[in-house]
């Protein structure tokens, strides 16, 4: 498979660069919400001119969880399928180009709402909260861009297939295919309550909403949204770290495997964000439980088989003993170091998010900020340091430029600085919540409660945490900035790993799409239809839109 | 008398199976870092019940 260009052409890399752009403007924005947001929790400070807390979260969550997520994806993947697969037709870099303006100009439209202190719904928009109709219609435009997208590169792997009959796939163009079959899968969900009930409800024309249908539809999209998140940065692990340590990749199909699992397993699961939630049946929460810690599986395959890579390029440079190898791998390359540290953080997210979703331990931690402790962890450290780490490579290359020394540098300070300010943010919010401190909250001491008193010191601790965690968002956005703009011309390498000589040949059974969807959707008609029918036909009266801000 | 161990069997060309002692300790350690958060919670469950 040595047909892939080397570079990724001019053409595609400026549609690349155009959502990176957003991406980072947005990380910008949702920073500086993020600083107001513990400085607020930590009762030493109120905001200014009357804005809300709620307006300030709901742009932080909006612009972190789902902008500077989704554009940063799709640009990143578009590069990755005109790396591996080939430069990109005109048609399909139109399609690129018509997906990323519906998708800015939604955001444009949903941020407008959101700062102009007519949708405080926060980024999970649950009815019966009600936001001013542009705010679901910006999200609509965004959704609907991203499938454009999407099926911008479901036909450039098509193209690639046609090409070269009986082959296997590019991994990285494999990857990508599965995560936007996987968007499209559970954004239907999505699409289907803001179509067919938030956006009516909004305007007017129907007065009540059945909040627990809303509710589901938004978490059969909520899990598997962390999943799209996710699986981006296993593309990075899996098929690209390797190269930049100077090994081979373990095996590509257990890779394959692992993203087949993710696809199947992440999708009929949503009950584990709704388990305190009444008018669903206990037996199919279990269910949808069950199903969800099979996602265990592929995580594990993705941590054993990351600690593999290292080990055996460690034990070939000559590593002895039995941590060795951990010192031969290149500690002071930014575009290793930042995702290496990633990844350690994804144990203890790994270890939380089990905690989340058993039962009863839920009820431990449901709605307290521990959550939010959690996915900074996930989302914010795991996932976000990746990104970082691939934007050290992946910017230079689409910009014609190098990373210079001092760049680096600064880039594994970076990682320093974020290690610290989440190591602080986020245990404090593990043990504020443990002591039930709430998730989505100002600063309140109700009434003076010796519990709401207990959380202080934890809240002190976690403005910290987040002030630190601000200056790495500084940092990261002076380093991309220079890539961009300033860092001198050359030519930087856009790195695709090689497997190891002893793993075996890839079957060509992961690519029979009509399988794994077909079993994705049985899946979710078990685990969705009888509870979902249950809703409607034994609905309570619908709720009236309620504006609290 | 020993009995005899068959000491001399031809050495057959093994397949050479990476060495991999430093990654299956860190999945162990991963494994009970898992179970030990778990069971903690669980406790702590457990005492407001
Ligand atoms: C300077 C860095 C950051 C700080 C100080 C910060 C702080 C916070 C705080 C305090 C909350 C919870 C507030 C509450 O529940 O009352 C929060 C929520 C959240 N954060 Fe961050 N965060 C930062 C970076 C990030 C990043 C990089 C991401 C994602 C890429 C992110 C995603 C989220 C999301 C999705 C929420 C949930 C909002 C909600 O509950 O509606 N944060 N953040
Ligand atoms: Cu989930």
């Amino acid at each position: 498979m040595m047909n892939g260009t080397w570079k990724v052409d001019a053409r595609d890399g400026k549609l690349a660069m155009a959502h990176i752009y957003v991406a980072f403007v947005a990380l910008a924005l949702g920073g500086l919400a993020g600083l107001l947001q513990v400085l607020v929790r930590s009762g030493k400070f109120e905001l200014p001119a009357g804005i809300s807390y709620y307006t300030i979260l709901t742009t932080h969550g909006v612009l972190l969880g789902l902008v500077l997520t989704t554009f940063f994806i799709i640009g990143f993947q578009f590069a990755a399928v005109s790396r591996t697969a080939g430069t990109l037709s005109d048609r399909v870099r139109f399609w690129g180009w018509v997906g990323f303006w519906l998708m800015t100009i939604g955001t444009a439209i949903t941020a407008f709402y959101i700062l102009i202190g007519e949708a405080s719904v926060l980024y999970t928009f649950y009815a019966p909260l009600q936001a001013h109709a542009g705010f679901y219609i910006g999200l609509t435009l965004v959704v609907v861009g991203s499938w454009v997208s999407g099926f911008a590169m479901f036909a450039h792997y098509a193209k690639w297939k046609k090409a070269h009959p009986g082959q296997v796939s590019p991994l990285l163009t494999f990857m990508s295919v599965v995560n936007m079959v996987l968007w499209l899968v559970c954004s239907l969900g999505v699409a289907a309550t803001v179509l067919f009930q938030l956006i009516p409800w909004s305007l007017g024309y129907v007065d009540r909403i059945n909040v627990l249908v809303s509710r589901t539809l938004f978490w059969y999209f909520g899990h598997p949204l962390v999943y799209f998140w996710l699986l981006p940065a296993y593309m990075i692990w899996y098929a690209i770290i390797p190269k930049i340590i100077g090994g081979k990749m373990f095996s590509d199909s257990l890779a394959r495997m692992s993203f087949i699992l993710f696809l199947i397993f992440s999708i009929p699961v949503g009950f584990h964000h709704q388990l305190v939630e009444p008018g669903i049946d206990p037996a199919w929460k279990y269910l949808q439980v069950v199903l969800t810690f099979m996602v265990v599986i592929p995580s594990l395959m993705t941590a054993f088989s990351m600690f593999a890579t290292f080990e055996m390029y460690g034990r070939s440079k000559g590593a002895t003993g039995l941590f060795g190898w951990l010192r031969k791998l290149p500690w002071n390359d930014a575009r290793f170091f930042a995702p290496f540290i990633g990844m350690l953080f994804f144990i203890p997210a790994g270890a939380g998010g089990l905690v989340n979703a058993s039962h009863q331990l839920n009820q431990v931690v449901h709605n307290t900020i521990w959550v939010t402790g959690h996915f900074h962890l996930t989302l914010a450290t795991t996932v976000v340091l990746t990104f970082f780490g691939a934007a050290y490579w992946l910017i230079p290359h689409l910009t014609g430029r190098v990373m210079t020394k001092a760049m680096n540098r600064l880039a594994i300070i970076q990682t320093i600085v974020w290690s610290i300010g989440m190591i602080f943010m986020s245990s404090a919010m593990h043990f504020a919540g443990l002591l039930g401190a709430p998730r989505r909250s100002a600063f309140s001491t109700y009434g003076d409660a010796p519990q709401a008193l207990e959380w202080i010191p934890y809240q002190i601790a976690q403005a910290v945490g987040g002030t630190i965690l601000f200056i790495g968002i500084i940092l990261v956005l002076i380093i991309v900035t220079n890539l961009a703009f300033f860092a001198p011309k050359g030519e930087t390498e856009f790195p695709v790993a090689e497997v190891a000589e002893q793993a075996e040949r890839t079957p060509l059974v992961f690519e029979n799409w009509k399988l794994w969807i077909g079993i994705a959707v049985v899946l979710i008609l078990i685990a969705y239809t009888v509870p979902f029918i249950d809703m409607i036909q034994n609905a309570p009266p619908g709720s009236k839109g309620f504006k609290l801000w | 008398m020993k009995t005899q161990l068959n000491t001399n069997t031809p050495k057959t060309k093994v397949e050479k199976e990476p060495a991999l002692k430093g990654t299956l300790a860190s999945v162990l350690f991963l494994g009970f870092f898992l179970i030990f958060t778990w069971v903690s919670v669980y406790f702590l469950f457990l005492n407001r019940l």
